[in-house]
């Protein structure tokens, strides 16, 4: 078989330099596939209406009186934990006052109030979905309406951390992991290994219980990074092991040898050719880690862990065990639980039911979402 | 004899993993004050000891004629069998084989947890896990049997029946499956319970008759009134432990009680559905995916083509596969699984070891208690993954072969 001489010089026109600048960008071509496909999907549209809406509230809620750097201070101000009165009331000098949110219970009113819109309470104003009281022994009681809607900016923004800076890291172990191979991969696949076998929620209540302690959390912003700390440090193997995954095929493709042919180095390799190309995995894992975050944090919470400041602390999952703790009557998580060993405990379901409503929601539309970009994203599922 | 090679190959990779685990324990146990890790390591200061841990103490006390501060030699000692005054490694290296020989310290006296549970005061923290690892096991059990008999069944109902009623209704599970965490389900449950069914039935006594239904899905065991004369059975001592295996049911049929059986069968129902719902939720659509993938391969189009029927087709040719799926995800999301069990058994107040280790958490925590159950954890989680490796192993030829 004779091979068939090589011509000379490259037809002038088989190199489209005039149309060079003119050719669409790859990779918007591809988010534009990925939306054309996403856009048939009826409930990934729906999941995105949902988390819109969740988006837009987060926003309205950070704009309330009370917005969160004055939140903070009154945290602050309140002797952190065991919590004196929850952060949605005012707090001064020692005592608690009535704020925007918070109302001094009248005497010979109960203080959780099923959910109405009956504006006979007077200055209490309409509740339409009930209130909690912050504490048995402590006569006010909040709006629950207002707690969901602070409670959005938490829920949504420490998720979106979490899962961003996780993402960072892993995308970052797991592409050096897969591009240079050899003992480099095998060690850090161990590392991630390791920290898989662990399992998560123990993971996290561990590293957090451990470091609580140490003063450098004492103040109010710290402790809130350490619990994105904490979650950052369980959650980085998966997106590890995914991006490697991806960058294990990535590395074999002819672009990446023809700039490595060309000259690049490995740094630029990384940066440039295979990260961008192996990102869209783990596009749906965080979907669905954003959504699953909120949900961990009321389980912690509802385990009795002070993630947050304070148990009573505006967020989804904290207002749900919150409601577990009004049931049994108790302002501690022993007490609740000693309480209701014996299942004498009723909960005021409206205290329970919105705020798990909301994290339901939440999760859900964020689920649906991350479905739908996995069907988009993967053509063998698009059949 | 492949496969025993296979299965040692396998245990040697794991000591490694269980290192490393260590590692990252020790690294958190050397961030926390040194009191608290004595306390955690050698259990409560004995009483004939006045000062305690705390390193130096009045001279007086050790009846020293000279004044000032003398050092403990309790704290001396202690510090030096956890190597606490020599280099990293060294710690490092006795943590290891502390942790390794099961020696997981004590419980301490003060502790949230021994002020929930008297009856673990003082005690070694391997010998109250092994107390209660049997609920736990018998629980897992139960509910991985839930989990196998759901989403095997209904995953390949959805890829055959695609789109239609069966399909929509797996993907109903699996979306409120993702988002209804264990703690939210949980509670509904039993709210749903008490608020639906009142009180009725309890055991079989009659004085605790009055008592509410909701008992017999709450709790491990029923009340003490519940029994003949009021008592606990000798073999339940205190309604917590029972001899000599430890698993309920085991012990309730071995004692000749079947009622005790039942019922603490009844009472896992609820757990156990909770537990396996969220795993049934991540493992519908991957099996669902894998027969759809299956149903399209040669050997299916032949087995039709040769007059195989259709039930048959799917059920021998196409439906084996779906163990292969189902075996190597749970494998993968293990660690997700056994992290539902505290919140689980806090709940539905289940005697097993996520109980304690919510137990662990209550205020003044033990550390003890809370790395000996973290440890215990990891331990199911990577020998769930060895079964599930050599189960995959043994289903498929071409990975013990290979």
């Amino acid at each position: 078989m004779t091979e068939a001489p090589a011509p000379l010089a490259e037809p002038a026109e088989a190199v489209p330099v005039a149309r060079r600048g003119r050719r669409p960008n790859p990779r918007i071509a591809q988010m534009k596939r990925t939306w054309y496909f996403l856009r048939r999907n009826t409930l990934a549209m729906v999941g995105i209406v949902i988390l819109v809406i969740f988006i837009l509230i987060a926003i309205y809620a950070l704009f309330q009186p009370i917005p969160w750097t004055q939140l903070q201070q009154e945290c602050a101000s309140s002797g952190l934990y065991p919590p004196v009165n929850g952060c949605l009331c005012t707090y001064s000098s020692g005592t608690v006052s009535p704020g925007p949110n918070c109302y001094q219970t009248p005497s010979g009113y109960p203080s959780d109030i099923a959910p109405t819109i009956d504006f006979s309470h007077g200055t209490l104003g309409p509740l339409p979905l009930g209130s909690i009281t912050t504490a048995p022994s402590n006569p006010t009681f909040y709006n629950i309406y207002a707690g969901l809607l602070r409670g959005s900016d938490w829920s949504l923004g420490v998720s979106v951390a979490i899962v961003g800076t996780g993402a960072l890291i892993g995308l970052l172990v797991g592409a050096i992991s897969g591009f240079f191979g050899g003992w480099v991969d095998e060690a850090l696949m161990r590392i991630v290994d390791i920290f898989l076998s662990i399992p998560q929620i123990l993971f996290v209540i561990i590293v957090i219980a451990v470091l609580v302690a140490l003063p450098v959390f004492q103040p109010f912003g710290m402790r809130v990074a350490l619990l994105i700390v904490g979650f950052v440090i369980v959650w980085w193997p998966f997106y590890a092991r995914i991006v490697r995954g991806q960058v294990l095929v990535v590395r074999e493709q002819k672009y990446v040898e023809a700039a490595k042919a060309s000259g690049a180095g490995g740094g630029r390799l990384v940066l440039r050719h295979i990260i961008p190309n192996s990102v869209y995995p783990i596009f749906v894992q965080m979907s669905l880690d954003v959504g699953t975050i909120p949900l961990l944090l009321g389980t912690l919470v509802y385990l009795g862990f002070p993630v947050f400041p304070t148990i009573y602390f505006p967020e989804w999952g904290s207002m749900a065990a919150l409601s577990v703790y009004s049931g049994a009557g108790a302002s501690t998580f022993t007490d609740a639980l000693l309480t209701c060993q014996f299942g004498t405990c009723v909960i005021p379901w409206w205290q329970f039911l919105f705020p798990g409503l909301m994290l339901f929601l939440y999760a859900i539309s964020v689920n649906f979402l991350a479905d739908g970009l996995r069907d988009a994203l993967d053509p063998r599922l698009r059949r | 004899m492949r496969m025993w090679i296979y299965i040692v190959r396998r245990l040697i990779l794991v000591v490694p993993i269980i290192v490393g685990v260590m590692t990252i324990t020790f690294a958190l146990v050397s961030a926390l004050p040194i009191q608290d890790r004595l306390i955690s390591s050698f259990g409560p200061p004995p009483k004939n000891a006045p000062c305690g841990y705390s390193p130096v103490c009045p001279c007086s006390v050790f009846g020293l004629p000279q004044a000032g501060n003398c050092t403990n030699p309790l704290y001396q000692r202690d510090v030096n069998k956890l190597g606490l005054d020599s280099p990293v490694y060294v710690q490092w290296g006795i943590y290891i084989g502390n942790s390794l020989t099961f020696q997981w310290g004590y419980v301490d006296n003060h502790s949230g947890a021994s002020s929930a549970d008297s009856l673990i005061q003082g005690e070694p923290v391997a010998t109250v896990l092994s107390w209660l690892l049997p609920y736990t096991l018998e629980l897992a059990i139960f509910s991985l049997i839930i989990i196998l008999i759901v989403s095997i069944p209904l995953g390949n109902l959805a890829a055959v029946y695609r789109n239609r009623p069966v399909d929509q209704a797996s993907r109903v599970i699996s979306f409120s499956g993702y988002a209804l965490p264990g703690f939210l389900l949980g509670t509904f449950l039993l709210m749903a319970f008490v608020l639906g069914l009142g009180p009725t039935f309890n055991g079989e006594d009659p004085t605790c008759k009055a008592q509410s239904f909701f008992q017999v899905f709450y709790g491990s065991w029923p009340s003490q009134l519940c029994y003949p004369n009021g008592q606990w059975p000798s073999w339940l001592s205190k309604g917590v432990i029972t001899t000599p295996t430890g698993f309920p049911t085991l012990d309730a049929l071995i004692h000749g009680q079947g009622w005790l059986a039942l019922d603490s069968i009844i009472r896992m129902v609820l757990p156990a559905l909770v537990i396996a719902y969220g795993t049934i939720a991540g493992l519908l659509r991957f099996v669902r995916n894998s027969m759809l993938e299956v149903m399209n391969l040669d050997f299916v189009r032949t087995a039709r083509s040769k007059g195989v029927p259709e039930n048959v087709v799917i059920s021998k040719h196409a439906g084996r596969n779906s163990l292969n799926v189902t075996i190597t995800v749970l494998g993968l999301t293990f660690a997700f699984f056994i992290g539902g069990f505290p919140v689980v058994e806090t709940i539905f107040d289940l005697n097993g070891v996520g109980r304690m280790f919510v137990y662990a958490l209550l205020a003044p925590y033990d550390f003890g208690l809370i790395f000996g159950s973290t440890l215990l954890f990891t331990f199911l989680v990577v020998f769930a993954n060895i079964i599930v490796d050599v189960l995959y192993a043994y289903l498929d030829p071409r990975v013990r072969l290979g």
